[in-house]
């Protein structure tokens, strides 16, 4: 097990092309399961293989514990990895995959042995060793692919998308797998997904991450709660958080941002006070309820269609915020999520209401979440700072 | 009903059928199609199959299966070129090829350039597709260029190579002698000598042949998925336990085919022998039938010598063996090669 630090690291393919990756400074304790999570592009792929040594860093730095491995070959770095698509020896039985590391390295047999059986034991794998890949389910592929990286005893396991593959059912399977198998080894582990879901319920601390650049550390409570800007905001939660971009005045009822389409309480008027007109309000769509009763803040929206999920439903609207009773395409858009017995005719104008926590602001032009005592978010945190 | 497609004002251009069914093919085909049976349909899509088939398959019958079925016909008759085979002789010929000591020492000669022909072949042409294969994954500068460059004597007309490599192995004047002994070595008689003239012709052979084979095998390397290799990587497998563990046994298919390819090639071999021990040197095949394989006499035979039928005696031998060896090849292939 290795603590991991990033220093600067930047990766750029050719000197005429922009930056897959720039000034990723991260800490990756020992033990931990990091997740990096962004979408295609992003450069959280190309992370996980600068960590394996597959591709080298154009600057910064790479340290496993108090070693820096920038010139560290990958069969030095006593790395595991497991691919999208398993890459697992199509010529070879399970057992050989699993024990190709080994040998490689010179093993004793007998210990080879050994070793593979338990890992066998430890996935489930009996009965099917001397099966070749092609005679097995998606599942069974996972799991050798995980064996082979994990029979070595790895410092670092790399993951890179590897339940992308597999059906809805298997992947749920297969993500409390993981969760169990890490919980017993405890590797520290870096683990890449595009699927939030996977994010917030393996991750002890997700890193999300946007062209290039890392947008937000913390841990899944945080992301989802605080998210650092309107990338991640929109990002994470399906669906993303509203986000309005609206004109903001202090009237009578309180403050009335959008000609009305939502009002909020007095309380906010000392953070409105430090931005200007227009700002940009976040609210989740599960805050958002129907609701006659007295309460904090108001949305107005008119509905346009209606969905049941089953356990819930969704209102898809648009904001009325010309003060006016209609919406168009410009309106912004709205989702909320309800109980699984509401419904809403299209059309319908509704009120939505909120409680004043679950209001994010973010500054209009940088996209950066305020907090609600007026400060940008990264003016006060110092959570990423390396430890 | 028939819906037309939203802006499109072609008559009858929809993708709904009568039903209203979305599918996607226009209805004034569907139309055709259910007015005529359907039998119909079947034997003119076979028409038309076997229309498009013909003119390689009749241009493949005729300079292929009827030459090859006639001369099995008159390798059991007594034939000349201006004379009709009705002389039937039954396996005569063949009684009479087996009493020729010339025949015996071609089909040695054959065997000796095959068997030094294939291990050579695929270690060269592996060896550089490796090379390139190296070369081409790192973006080196001019790997392009150097896969031209090892292609390029494969699309140089044999007989050209030929003279080329005369020239190179001009016992007096030639290259190979000269870097022989600005190493210390020995000249050699090389095309002039018994021994070293068959060796001549296999370096040329290679030479012109490589480029092909080197083709073929970056080919295959290039089905080697890049994750198996950067997993090998990870495991600490280093180079060529990599190569051995990983690449070989992916590229057994590829190496199957080559080794079949080159033995086909090698026991037909005849241009490049005709052309290097010929004019100067004496007739060719020489010097005392050093470089005499089997496709040459089997040339000699007929078109020197005039004994047609005895060269298709010949000839049906060399078919036999090279479908017998093609056959074993392919028996081994089927417990060693890994089909992905």
């Amino acid at each position: 097990m290795a603590k991991i630090v990033l220093k600067n690291v930047k990766k750029q393919y050719g000197k005429k092309d922009a930056a897959a990756m720039e000034d990723v400074s991260l800490v990756v304790g020992e033990g931990e399961f990091l997740v990096l999570l962004g979408p295609s592009g992003c450069g959280k792929t190309t992370l996980l293989r600068i960590l394996a040594g597959l591709e080298d860093p154009t600057a910064g730095e790479i340290w496993f514990d108090d070693r820096l491995v920038n010139e560290e070959p990958p069969d030095l770095r006593s790395v595991g990895m497991v691919f999208q698509n398993y890459a697992l020896y199509p010529h070879m039985t399970v057992f050989e995959n699993m024990a190709f590391g080994l040998r490689a390295r010179g093993v004793p047999k007998q210990v080879i042995k050994q070793t593979v059986h338990d890992m066998v034991a430890l996935l489930g794998l009996e009965g099917v060793t001397d099966h070749r890949p092609k005679q097995l389910s998606g599942g069974q592929r996972q799991r050798v692919a995980l064996g082979r990286a994990l029979v070595r005893d790895p410092e670092l396991f790399l993951m890179d998308e590897p339940l992308s593959n597999l059906d809805a059912n298997l992947r749920e399977q297969m993500r409390m797998e993981l969760a169990r198998i890490h919980g017993q080894l405890k590797v520290t582990t870096v683990y890449v997904t595009h699927d939030q879901s996977e994010a917030l319920t393996l991750a002890d601390r997700i890193v999300v991450m946007n062209g290039g650049h890392v947008k937000q550390v913390g841990t899944p409570g945080e992301i989802y709660t605080s998210p650092a800007d309107t990338f991640v905001a929109g990002f994470v939660g399906s669906p993303g958080m509203n986000l309005w971009k609206l004109e903001w005045e202090e009237t009578e009822d309180g403050i009335s941002l959008g000609d009305g389409a939502l009002l909020l309480p007095r309380s906010f008027l000392p953070v409105l006070a430090t931005l200007p007109r227009t700002v940009i309000v976040g609210i989740r769509p599960e805050h958002l309820e129907l609701s006659f009763g007295k309460t904090d803040v108001k949305v107005v929206c008119r509905a346009e269609f209606f969905e049941n999920l089953g356990s819930h439903t969704q209102l898809h609207a648009g904001l009325v915020t010309s003060g006016a009773d209609y919406v168009n395409t410009d309106s912004p858009r709205l989702v909320a999520r309800l109980d699984s017995d509401a419904f809403i005719d299209a059309g319908e104008r509704v009120t939505l209401t909120a409680p004043a926590s679950a209001i994010n602001l973010f500054d209009a032009e940088t996209g950066i979440r305020v907090q609600t005592d007026g400060a940008s978010y990264f003016d006060q945190t110092d959570r990423w700072a390396l430890t | 009903m028939t819906i037309t497609t939203a802006g499109t004002s072609h008559e009858g251009r929809t993708v709904y059928t009568a039903s209203g069914e979305y599918t996607g093919k226009t209805s004034v085909k569907s139309r055709r199609r259910s007015i005529l049976p359907v039998r119909f349909h079947r034997l003119r899509d076979r028409l038309i199959a076997y229309g498009l088939m013909l003119p390689a398959t009749s241009v493949f019958v005729m300079f292929f299966y009827v030459p090859a079925a006639y001369m099995l016909y008159i390798s059991f008759f007594h034939w000349g070129v201006l004379s009709s085979a009705t002389n039937f002789v039954g396996l005569a010929n063949f009684r009479t090829l087996l009493n020729q000591p010339l025949f015996l020492h071609s089909l040695l000669t054959s065997l000796y350039y095959t068997l030094v022909m294939i291990p050579a072949t695929v270690l060269l042409s592996l060896g550089i597709a490796l090379l390139l294969k190296e070369a081409i994954t790192r973006r080196k500068r001019g790997a392009g260029i150097w896969r031209g460059a090892v292609f390029l004597p494969h699309v140089t007309p044999v007989l050209a190579t030929s003279i080329i490599w005369v020239w190179i192995f001009n016992p007096q004047f030639g290259l190979a002698n000269f870097v022989l002994t600005h190493l210390g070595l020995p000249a050699l008689g090389w095309l002039e000598s018994v021994h070293w003239a068959l060796p001549a012709v296999i370096i040329d052979s290679l030479w012109h042949s490589l480029g092909l084979y080197v083709i073929i095998f970056l080919a295959g390397l290039s089905t080697v998925p890049r994750d198996l290799l950067e997993v090998a990587r990870l495991d600490g497998a280093k180079k060529y336990y990599t190569f051995r563990r990983i690449i070989w046994p992916l590229i057994s298919p590829t190496t199957f085919f080559v080794t079949l390819l080159a033995t086909i090639n090698s026991w037909q071999a005849f241009s490049q022998i005709y052309a290097m021990t010929g004019g100067p040197h004496g007739g060719a095949g020489g010097p005392a039938y050093a470089t005499t394989t089997d496709a040459l006499l089997v040339y000699q035979t007929a078109f020197v010598y005039e004994h047609f039928s005895l060269a298709a005696a010949m000839s049906v031998v060399l078919f036999g063996i090279i479908m017998t060896l093609t056959l074993i090849q392919k028996w081994i292939s089927d417990r060693i090669v890994f089909y992905r």
